[in-house]
């Protein structure tokens, strides 16, 4: 009997023990592979790790990693998709729906983290504080390439609007339902933002891998953006900027198609970062332009009379079987990105240069022979915007750019060969040439206002 | 609390001290029935002890007590009689019958329940019910059995997860599975599968169905209180077979068989078809153009001007005389063997009884390269330490292992969706025989060989209990412990040759995952008689903690074939790790209280704290009130012989659901992104120091029958439930970098008939007949969602569904079907129209132009029904068993590649046979659009929204029953053998709806494992 009791005890004792240790405080949760937000910006180190997920944010292949190049480049007449895993017909087509989002999601998602960073007060940070400066200009410049891009896909410059894309420069800020500014805004706050990226980043930091932005970056997506707005002598400012640095070069002609397969080239002025351990697999570019179970895009026909057989960027081009294809840019899925190359700010100085109110036709000359010398191609013996969109389009092929070429000198779509997707030309001006604000953006933000046509 | 509980014991002591000076003495006596009839093997037992003693043959007994003892006379089916021994030295007691007794018991988790003491809704299944649905996964043998619980098998590969889903779907973003209690103790049964793009595995699978004796679904607030915090979506109690006294029995059960899929899906195109649509494309698109004016010159055009590739696949594929691929037929595993047997063994005494089993179950999937088996154990054993102290302890292990597939999506690589996407002119072997892994996607006949996915899963489950009577007479404490450990790993590994690992010289990936779940469980019980009042008090303690570590690797670059595990991989792309964790504390307050069993009450109070929710709002307290009225025991109806039950019934209450994300209340950064090789991190949850328990109310009335001496019963019910504060992932703009942020807002409503009729239509020594069934509706309504800062809705799309074409609104239905409305082919053009206004009126052949609508419908039921046949002829016996599911509408996954006539289906995959009722010329009535060189965007319409509605033959079983003659012959207690088919025959209402109708709950049609048919042979021996 006594040892029953002293057994029931025991059990008491331990159910007692259990009682008590219900309380609230034993049902916190483990937090091991996350932080909580108060303490997640403490340092200066801790602007690095929210910077590297900005870029990572970038590297997704919703946006720089694959979509963003490949649906702007499969709109021109360079390509078009075979559909062999049904990818990128619907871009290619022209077809998509405000069902999806695009990179709309991913570019915000960037634009978040580089807002924390703006709005870190600095001071309370432990760390070099010019450092934590050269991060802050980092994420002006991140946040301007990401609302252009933004502006450029779903603005209505091209569809005769004048709607441009909430410009947030606010992480969590009080208005949560922005709705859409003019393009002009939007066009003086991502100039503004180039500029104050340039004037807070430092040339100590400079980074010779390419895989972050550099101080020359700014000015010289700077360039991209004022040739794309027209705005001449602001291209031509920040163009030179990025060429009186001396840190850049042209690449010859020799290492042209192998400078693809090289991380941090010299002609590099920021590209994504690559490697073994993190790329987006079956996702990537390589995939889509040569994967055996993917491989859907092809090149178009018309690409095969673009160069004269000493170019060494016809080597770019290849025969798969029968089919055309991009056999040199993005040669696997390790190797970087580009993001801008030193010879679209050369190409964007010669056009400034040719098209400023007091043109300057010599040296536009001077500047866009630059690139067909190194390429062991024939040089221009005149100046003007035919030859130097050719050149263009030439020089970065496959890249994503010739788009946004065409758009910007408010030309057509071009149907050229039956390959193409599109059944027929795509007139300057169709309500297809800006994307649709996606549904779900619409859905959440009562102040959105979607494009005509959607 | 601890000098109340020290005062406690000490009273206690005072009691037990002194009844042990009283005086012992010899007592006799016989116990005879109601007739007089001398009752043998009677318990007689000294109260508060453990001295006992049986009546012999005559009913005649002797035991030594004392003046001051109470003698316990019981006797299963008797009414247990107490006497006080007094100065008496002979005894003689006259059992009564107990009619309760007989009754059937309703186990609830925590506490076992007279149907009469029932206030709430549920449904129990013994073990043999549960037995006749030959699956891996225990909770299949629910389907049809249970009115208002719909299961939506996720997939049909063996051990799949199964939806289930009790009176519907209660909420938008939090769970919508109901809870699992095995043996008393809330237990998780989620998917363990590794990998999204793999086959799923339920938890439940590791359980052997043989091991289980019963499964309850309580349904409504009353019976789902004990859980409340938790019962928002009802709960499963599965309770394990527990030893029985006696000489030790030996049950034997085994069955083989085979598996088909149940429904063959659609037909495919032949090459020559596929050829005939292509350059009817071809002709279509470009003849205007180029002018082409026949197949001819279409076929000319493509060869010299367009040069498409497809154009060359058919001249290579008509140079080689035009073999047609086969692909359904190569991929199959016709007859897949299925094969389960059980060896399980009962017995015990007086003071210690067990059951232990051992099983395995093994089954080879419909296509090549999968499988799944699983061998179990199960030691359940329970021990009487005295007449006091009861040690319970129920043990389970078990390994299963699942050879998996690749799906969930179209993967190339997976052997199911060859049937559909590979190429009908693409060669499954070389003219050598060898298998041809030039294939335009890869050869799962390749892949089938040479990749891996594999799961394997060691589960134990060990349930431990210790029940004490306490010398306070009819107070019983327990304290229970139950861990569930699993041990998960799982395997990937992708060739270097062909398919997904192609590209990067082969792909390898491991997973590791243990989880460890404790319950801690105290309980007081207390049960109070005085007169004809009865009260059952119980106050019950619980803590719950899970925790989880993961680990996983992959990496590439493999340096040879045939070497698949990691330490063979070149370049180590990944290394992970993770740990999780969650609690759960919860108190328990219940009171029951019958008068004479004719009126009934209970009352449950739960509070309970949840990890998932900041320390200010971590509590919610549930409840519930149910009532009963048994009108057979009133004077009125007590001799009736029409009416023998007639009970009416409601509850209402309040349950809750905390079954979201943990530390979705943070605001939270997460580090496990890198860049450029290093580490980076980024903001990953919005965060709500706010957020709290969703809350449901439920009401529930009802009425239960049995005429004719039971030979008609049923019941009917009425439920309504409201859900408020819904845990709902607001949509943010997509400006702010989030996509949601998780609130308590929205409310929804559920509410639905339910009825059970069952007849014994004959019932006799040599012949029965009997059918019965269940039918139950459920009706869903939003009432409130969240709102952005204008004060606008921001209606709810369901992410899991493409293009949300699932759409949840104040006034639809959860999840309801939204896309643009058909309105058939043009005859004259032979393109689609839909309703400019999504609804009626005029056409537009612009998909863009046209308004997207709500389809009335959403994936879920909204009539139920299952039905059930039984007859026996002197041991040979039949059952039968199908049910019904309809109001809901299915989409058909894929159409833009399968079922639409273009350049996918004719040039690059392959196209249902049904696309050669194509248009081709101005006045064609069909729905088959005209056949085009190039692709549509994914255009999600109604046209390929089907009616879901189906009936299912579940089972069918015919055996024979051995006869004593037989069993005594050699030497069986009971045997039995059958044969049992399942899923063999299926209805469909709607034509257009060629894959099985049965789907996962998402509603859409599957490409992958369907649900299987299966016929075995069965034996069943008790020695």
């Amino acid at each position: 009997m006594k040892k029953t009791n002293k057994f029931i005890y025991a059990v008491l004792i331990a159910a007692l023990t259990v009682v008590g240790a219900c309380s609230t405080d034993d049902l916190n949760p483990s937090l091991e592979q996350s932080k909580e937000g108060s303490e997640a910006l403490a340092t200066v180190g801790d602007m690095e790790g929210l910077i590297k997920g900005a870029y990572n944010r970038m590297s997704s292949a919703a946006y720089y990693g694959r979509d963003y190049f490949v649906t702007n480049e499969v709109r021109t007449p360079n390509a078009f998709s075979n559909g062999n895993s049904g990818r990128f017909v619907t871009q290619a087509q022209f077809a998509y729906l405000p069902s999806g989002t695009f990179f709309w999601d991913e570019a915000y998602g960037v634009i978040a983290i580089a807002n924390i960073l703006i709005g870190a007060d600095l001071t309370t940070l432990e760390g070099d504080q010019e450092y934590a400066k050269h991060i802050q200009g980092q994420a002006y410049a991140i946040r301007a390439l990401a609302h252009f891009d933004l502006l450029k896909t779903f603005g209505q410059e091209h569809t005769g609007g004048t709607l441009g894309v909430p410009y947030m420069t606010e992480f969590k800020g009080e208005d949560n339902i922005p709705s859409r500014p003019t393009i002009e805004d939007n066009r003086s706050m991502i100039m503004s933002d180039f500029q104050t990226a340039f004037e807070l980043m430092s040339e100590d930091y400079f980074d010779p891998s390419k895989e972050f932005m550099s101080k020359y970056t700014a000015p010289a997506l700077e360039s991209r953006a004022a040739v794309y707005f027209e705005m001449w002598p602001e291209a031509i400012a920040a163009a030179e900027e990025v060429i009186n640095s001396g840190k850049y070069d042209i690449v010859d002609a020799d290492n042209f198609v192998s400078s693809f397969a090289v991380d941090g080239a010299v002609n590099s002025l920021f590209e994504i970062a690559l490697s073994g351990t993190d790329n987006q697999g079956s996702d990537s570019m390589e995939y889509i332009y040569r994967g055996e179970s993917y491989g859907d895009i092809e090149a178009a026909p018309n690409v095969l009379n673009l160069y004269e057989d000493s170019d060494v960027r016809e080597d770019v081009l290849g025969m798969d079987g029968e089919m055309i294809r991009n056999m040199a840019k993005y040669p696997d899925r390790e190797a970087n990105i580009p993001v801008i190359r030193y010879e679209e700010v050369i190409l964007n100085y010669a056009e400034a240069l040719y098209r400023s109110s007091t043109p300057d036709e010599a040296e536009a000359l001077i500047q866009l022979n630059k690139i067909p010398e190194h390429r062991n191609a024939t040089p221009y013996t005149q100046v003007n915007l035919d030859n130097i969109l050719e050149e263009r389009r030439k020089e970065f092929i496959f890249e994503g750019l010739y788009y946004w070429d065409l758009l910007r000198n408010g030309m057509d779509i071009e149907k050229i060969d039956p390959q193409q997707n599109i059944t027929e030309t795509i007139p300057y001006g169709d309500f297809r040439l800006a994307y649709p604000i996606p549904l779900i953006e619409l859905d959440a933000n009562s102040n959105m206002e979607q494009n005509p046509g959607y | 609390m601890k000098n109340k509980l020290h005062g406690f014991l000490t009273l206690l002591l005072a009691f037990v001290v002194q009844i042990t000076f009283a005086q012992e003495k010899t007592i006799t006596g016989t116990v005879i029935d109601e007739d007089g009839l001398p009752l043998p093997g009677v318990n007689i037992i000294v109260k508060g002890t453990m001295k006992g003693a049986q009546t012999d043959f005559d009913g005649n007994y002797n035991i030594s007590a004392q003046s001051t003892d109470v003698l316990v006379f019981s006797y299963v089916g008797f009414k247990t009689q107490e006497i006080p021994v007094g100065d008496k030295t002979r005894i003689d007691a006259t059992l009564g019958v107990d009619a309760a007794a007989l009754e059937e018991v309703v186990v609830m988790g925590y506490v076992s329940k007279r149907r009469d003491d029932m206030t709430g809704s549920a449904v129990q299944l013994g073990s043999e019910e549960l037995q006749q649905t030959p699956m891996a996964s225990v909770d299949q043998a629910l389907q049809g059995k249970v009115a208002g619980l719909t299961i939506q098998s996720s997939s049909g590969t063996p051990g799949a997860v199964q939806n289930i889903r009790i009176r519907g779907v209660s909420s938008l973003n939090a769970g919508t599975e109901p809870l699992y209690v095995i043996d008393g103790v809330p237990i998780i049964n989620d998917n363990v599968g590794g990998a999204t793009s793999g086959s799923s595995l339920s938890a439940l699978a590791s359980i052997n169905s043989n091991d289980i004796e019963s499964m309850t679904v309580l349904k409504d607030a009353s019976a789902t209180a004990a859980y409340g915090a938790r019962g928002a979506n009802g709960v499963i109690v599965i309770t394990t077979k527990s030893g029985k006294e006696g000489k030790t029995t030996f049950n034997v059960s085994s069955y083989y068989g085979f598996t088909n899929n149940a429904v063959d899906g659609p037909e495919m195109l032949t090459g020559a078809q596929r050829e005939e649509l292509f350059y009817e494309g071809v002709l279509n698109t470009f003849g205007e153009d180029y002018d082409l004016t026949s197949i001819e010159d279409a076929k000319e055009f493509d060869t010299n001007l367009l040069q498409s590739s497809y154009g060359r696949s058919y001249q290579a594929w008509n140079a080689a005389g035009r073999p047609e691929g086969n692909w359904e037929e190569n991929i199959k595993n016709e007859d897949a063997p299925i094969q389960e047997h059980v060896i399980s063994a009962t017995g015990g005494t007086e003071d210690h009884n067990f059951y232990a089993s051992l099983g395995y179950f093994d089954q080879e999937a419909t296509v090549i390269g999968a499988a799944f088996d699983r061998i179990s154990g199960a030691l359940n054993f329970s021990k009487q330490f005295n007449d006091k102290l009861e040690f319970t302890s129920s043990n389970n292990a078990s390994h299963t292992f699942q050879d998996g597939i690749l799906e969930g999506s179209a993967y190339f690589s997976s052997p199911h969706t060859a049937k559909y996407f590979m190429s009908p002119i693409d060669q499954p072997y070389n003219e050598d025989g060898s298998i041809n892994i030039g294939t335009g996607l890869p050869n799962p006949l390749y892949i089938a060989e040479n990749d891996i996915d594999q799961s394997k899963l060691t589960r134990i489950l060990s349930n431990n209990s210790l029940n004490w009577q306490t010398p306070i007479e009819n107070l019983t404490a327990t304290s229970r412990f139950s861990v569930d450990y699993q041990v998960y790993n799982y395997k990937r590994y992708r060739n270097r040759v062909r398919g997904d690992g192609d590209a990067t010289n082969g792909y390898g990936w491991v997973v590791n995952r243990n989880t460890a779940t404790y319950v801690f469980q105290n309980s007081l019980n207390y049960l109070w008689n005085t007169g004809d009042h009865n009260f059952d008090f119980q106050v019950l303690q619980e803590y719950q903690k899970y925790r989880r570590n993961y680990i996983s690797a992959d990496g590439d670059q493999f340096v040879t074939d045939g070497l698949t595990n990691l330490a063979s991989a070149g370049n180590p792309t990944l290394a992970y790790s993770e740990f999780t964790d969650w609690a759960v504390a919860s108190y328990l307050g219940s009171a029951s209280y019958n008068f004479d069993n004719r009126y009934v009450l209970d009352l449950t109070y739960r509070r309970e704290g949840n990890s998932r929710f900041s320390s200010d709002n971590r509590w919610g307290d549930f409840w519930a009130v149910g009532a009963a009225w048994n009108l057979h025991r009133e004077a009125f109806l007590a001799n009736n012989d029409m009416v023998n039950t007639l009970k009416l019934r409601g509850s209402y209450g309040k349950t809750g659901n905390a079954n979201i994300d943990i530390n979705s209340y943070q605001v939270l950064f997460n580090y496990d992104a890198d860049y450029a090789g290093t580490g980076a991190s980024y903001p990953d949850t919005f965060g709500n120091e706010d957020l709290t328990w969703e809350t449901s109310y439920t009401l529930d009335v009802g009425l239960e029958f049995g005429l004719i001496e039971n030979r008609i019963t049923g019941s009917l019910a009425y439920y309504t439930k409201e859900t408020e504060d819904m845990l709902l992932n607001v949509p943010l703009s997509l400006t702010s970098g989030f996509d949601t942020q998780r609130r308590n807002i929205g409310r929804m409503e559920n509410s639905g008939f339910e009825a059970e009729l069952d007849l014994a239509i004959v019932r006799s020594d040599d012949f029965n007949l009997s059918i019965g069934g269940n039918v139950a509706t459920v009706e869903n309504e939003i009432l409130e969602l969240a709102g952005d800062a204008n004060g606008v809705e921001i209606p709810v799309i369901n992410p899991d569904a493409p293009s949300g074409t699932q759409r949840s609104e104040t006034g639809s239905m959860v999840n309801e079907w939204y896309m643009p409305t058909w309105a058939g082919v043009d005859p004259e053009t032979g393109v689609d129209t839909w309703y400019v206004n999504g609804v009626d009126g005029e056409t537009t052949t612009n998909y863009n132009a046209a308004e997207r609508a709500f389809q009335g419908s959403s994936a879920l039921p909204t009539l139920t029904a299952g039905l059930n046949f039984h007859v026996d002829f002197k041991g040979f016996f039949l059952d039968a068993s199908g049910y019904y599911a309809g109001g809901q509408s299915t989409y058909e996954s894929w159409h833009l590649y399968l079922n639409q006539p273009n350049l996918y289906s004719a040039g690059i995959y392959n196209g249902y046979a049904s696309l050669m009722d194509r248009w081709q010329q101005p006045g064609d009535q069909t729905r088959v659009t005209k056949m085009i060189y190039g692709g549509q965007p994914w255009q999600y319409n109604s046209k390929f929204l089907h009616e879901g509605d189906f009936f299912r033959l579940r089972n069918v079983t015919v055996g024979y029953d051995f006869s004593p003659a037989i069993n005594d012959a050699i030497g069986l207690n009971s045997g039995r053998i059958f044969v049992r088919g399942t899923n063999l025959y299926t209805w469909v209402k709607d034509d257009n709806l060629q894959h099985d109708p049965e789907v996962e709950q998402l509603g859409f049609t599957s490409i992958f494992t369907p649900p299987l048919k299966s016929v075995v042979l069965g034996i069943n021996l008790n020695i």
